[in-house]
C-alpha cells in the first residue's frame, strides 16, 4: 500500500469495495441488475463530488457511463456527459432547453390573465409560451427571469406612504404627520379625513386598507379627547408638543406601535389611548383610563407576540446552535472506534482508532488518535 | 455478524444513503438490498480504515459534554486543535462519536 493514500483514493476503493462486494447480490437471484449497480455507483460517486471529498478522474477499469437514473433526476445527479472531468454543473446541463422537464413549484392559474397583465410571469411561463422565444423573459426554467413584472397593483407607489398612522417608519413620515396632526388636533372628531391628499385610497367607514403595510389605518377614531398634550406614546415618555396620542401619530419609533394603532382603528374603541400603562403624563380624560384599561393589556399581548417574532435572538444562539446542529448537519464531527477512556480530576484521556473527521470542510481519515481534554 | 453503523454519518456513508434513498424512492432498488447495500457499506469502511489507512492524529481540547451511552462515547469539545503529522486544524467546536472497539472482535 503506498504510503501517502489520500482520503480520496481510500473513499475510491471502499466505493469499489462495496460495489464489487454487492455486486453478486444485484445479478444473482433475480437482483435488479448490474445496470442498477451502475447507477448506484455512478450517483454516489457523483454526491462525493459534489461533497467535494473525492477527487476526479476516478481512474479505474471500468469506465462510467452516465446513466439516465429517474426521469425526474436526471440531469441533477448525473453528469451531463461522461466524467472525464467533474465541472459544475451548467445551466444548460441542470435545466435543458426544453421547457418540458422542470417542475415548477406552482403553475398560476389563469395564466393567460396573468401574461396578458405582465407579459408572462415568471413561473408560468412555459405554460403559456414555449420560452425560446421571448428570450429575455424565459432564460432558463427554473431561473428567475430578468423580467420583473410590474408592481402589484395593491402594492401600488402612488400610495403616500405618509398616511401617518404608520409605524413611523421614516422619521422625515412622522415629521409630516406631525404637522398633520397639529393641524387635526383643533379639528373636532369624527373623520378627519385631511388625509385624502395623502392617502388617495382613503375611504370613509371605518377600515382602511392598509397599503403601506403597517398595521393602521385611518384614525376613524373618534377624537373624544382633546388632550392634545399628551406626552408619552407607546412605551416611551418622550414629551411631545401637540402630540396627540389619537390614532393619527404614528409614533412608532418604538417597539410598541402596533397594538396603539390597532386599538385606534377600531371603531368601537371611542377613547383613544396611549397603548402602554405607563403613558400617562398628562392625560385630561380620566375616565378613558378605567375603560381602556382592559384593551390596553390586550393590546399588549398582541404586541408582544410580535415582540417575540423580533426577538429571536434572546436565545443564547451559541449553545441553540450547538444543539440544534447535532442532529442536523453538524459541522465538525469525528466519528471512530474507542479503545480506552480514562479520567483524572477533570483530565480525560482517550484512545481512538479508525476514525473519520470532518473538520473545517475536510475529511481526515486516521488510523489512531489520543486525546486530552480538559473538562 | 453486527457491524458499526456509525460510518454512515460520514461524508461517504451520507452519500451513500442518499443516493439508496433515492432508488429506493424511485423503485429502482428494494429497500432490503439497499439494506444490504449498507451493511457491506459498514464493513468495507471498518476494513479499509483499519488497513489502508495510517495516520496518527493527537486531539487536545476543553471538553464541554461527554457522554457514554449503550457503549458509545460521545464528547463534545471547544476550541480543539487537531494535530497530525503533516497538519494541524482548530475549530470552535468539535463532536466525536466513539463506539467501542472492543464490541466489534467480539
Amino acid at each position: 500500500m503506498g504510503t501517502t493514500t489520500t482520503t480520496s483514493a481510500v473513499y475510491i476503493h471502499v466505493i469499489e469495495d462495496v460495489v464489487n462486494k454487492v455486486r453478486e447480490e444485484f445479478i444473482n437471484n433475480g437482483g435488479p441488475g448490474e445496470s442498477v449497480l451502475s447507477e448506484l455507483q455512478g450517483i454516489w460517486e457523483t454526491k462525493m463530488m459534489q461533497a467535494g471529498v473525492l477527487n476526479g478522474p476516478i481512474e479505474r477499469s471500468s469506465a462510467q457511463k452516465p446513466t439516465p437514473g429517474g426521469p425526474l433526476t436526471h440531469d441533477l445527479n448525473v453528469p451531463y456527459e461522461g466524467t472525464e472531468e467533474y465541472e459544475t454543473p451548467t445551466a444548460e446541463m441542470l435545466f435543458p432547453p426544453t421547457p418540458l422537464q422542470t417542475p415548477l413549484p406552482t403553475p398560476l392559474p389563469g395564466t393567460a390573465d396573468n401574461s396578458s397583465m405582465y407579459n408572462i410571469p415568471t413561473g408560468s411561463s412555459d405554460y403559456t409560451t414555449p420560452g425560446t422565444e421571448n428570450g429575455v423573459n424565459l432564460d432558463v426554467k427554473g431561473r428567475p427571469s430578468p423580467y420583473m413584472p410590474p408592481p402589484s397593483p395593491w402594492a401600488n407607489p402612488r400610495l403616500d406612504v405618509n398616511v401617518a398612522y404608520v409605524d413611523g417608519r421614516d422619521e422625515p413620515e412622522r415629521g409630516n404627520s406631525n404637522q398633520q396632526f397639529t393641524q387635526d388636533l383643533f379639528v373636532p372628531s369624527s373623520g378627519k379625513r385631511k388625509r385624502d391628499d395623502s392617502s388617495g385610497h382613503y375611504q370613509n367607514g371605518g377600515s382602511i386598507p392598509q397599503q403601506d403595510g403597517a398595521s393602521d389605518t385611518i384614525p376613524k377614531a373618534n377624537f373624544e379627547c382633546y388632550a392634545l398634550r399628551i406626552t408619552s406614546v407607546g412605551d416611551r415618555k418622550v414629551p411631545r408638543d401637540f402630540f396627540c396620542s389619537s390614532s393619527k401619530i404614528p409614533q412608532v419609533d418604538g417597539p410598541m406601535p402596533d397594538p396603539y394603532d390597532e386599538m385606534l382603528s377600531t371603531p368601537n374603541i371611542y377613547s383613544y389611548q396611549g397603548p402602554s400603562e405607563d403613558f400617562n403624563e398628562a392625560r385630561t380624560p380620566a375616565p378613558n383610563e378605567i375603560q381602556t384599561s382592559t384593551p390596553v393589556t390586550v393590546q399588549n399581548n398582541i404586541v408582544e407576540d410580535d415582540e417575540e417574532l423580533l426577538n429571536e435572538d434572546d436565545d443564547d444562539d451559541e449553545l441553540d446552535d450547538l444543539e440544534s446542529g447535532e442532529d442536523m448537519n453538524t459541522q465538525h464531527l469525528v466519528l471512530a472506534q474507542f479503545d480506552k477512556v480514562t479520567r483524572t480530576k477533570s483530565r480525560w484521556k482517550c484512545n481512538l482508532k479508525d476514525g473519520i473527521m470532518h473538520i473545517n470542510d475536510k475529511d481526515i481519515l486516521f488510523n489512531k488518535a489520543t486525546g486530552e481534554f480538559d473538562f | 455478524m453486527a457491524t458499526f453503523e456509525l460510518y454512515r454519518r460520514s461524508t461517504i456513508g451520507m452519500c451513500l444513503t442518499e443516493t439508496l434513498d433515492e432508488m429506493v424512492q424511485s423503485g429502482t432498488l428494494s429497500p432490503e438490498l439497499a439494506i444490504q447495500v449498507l451493511v457491506q457499506f459498514d464493513k468495507s469502511m471498518t476494513e479499509a480504515l483499519e488497513s489502508q489507512v495510517k495516520t496518527k492524529v493527537s486531539i487536545k481540547g476543553h471538553l464541554h459534554t461527554y457522554r457514554f451511552c449503550d457503549n458509545v462515547w460521545t464528547f463534545i469539545l471547544q476550541d480543539a486543535m487537531f494535530k497530525s503529522d503533516d497538519r494541524q486544524e482548530n475549530v470552535s467546536r468539535v463532536k466525536i462519536v466513539a463506539c467501542d472497539s472492543k464490541l466489534l472482535t467480539q
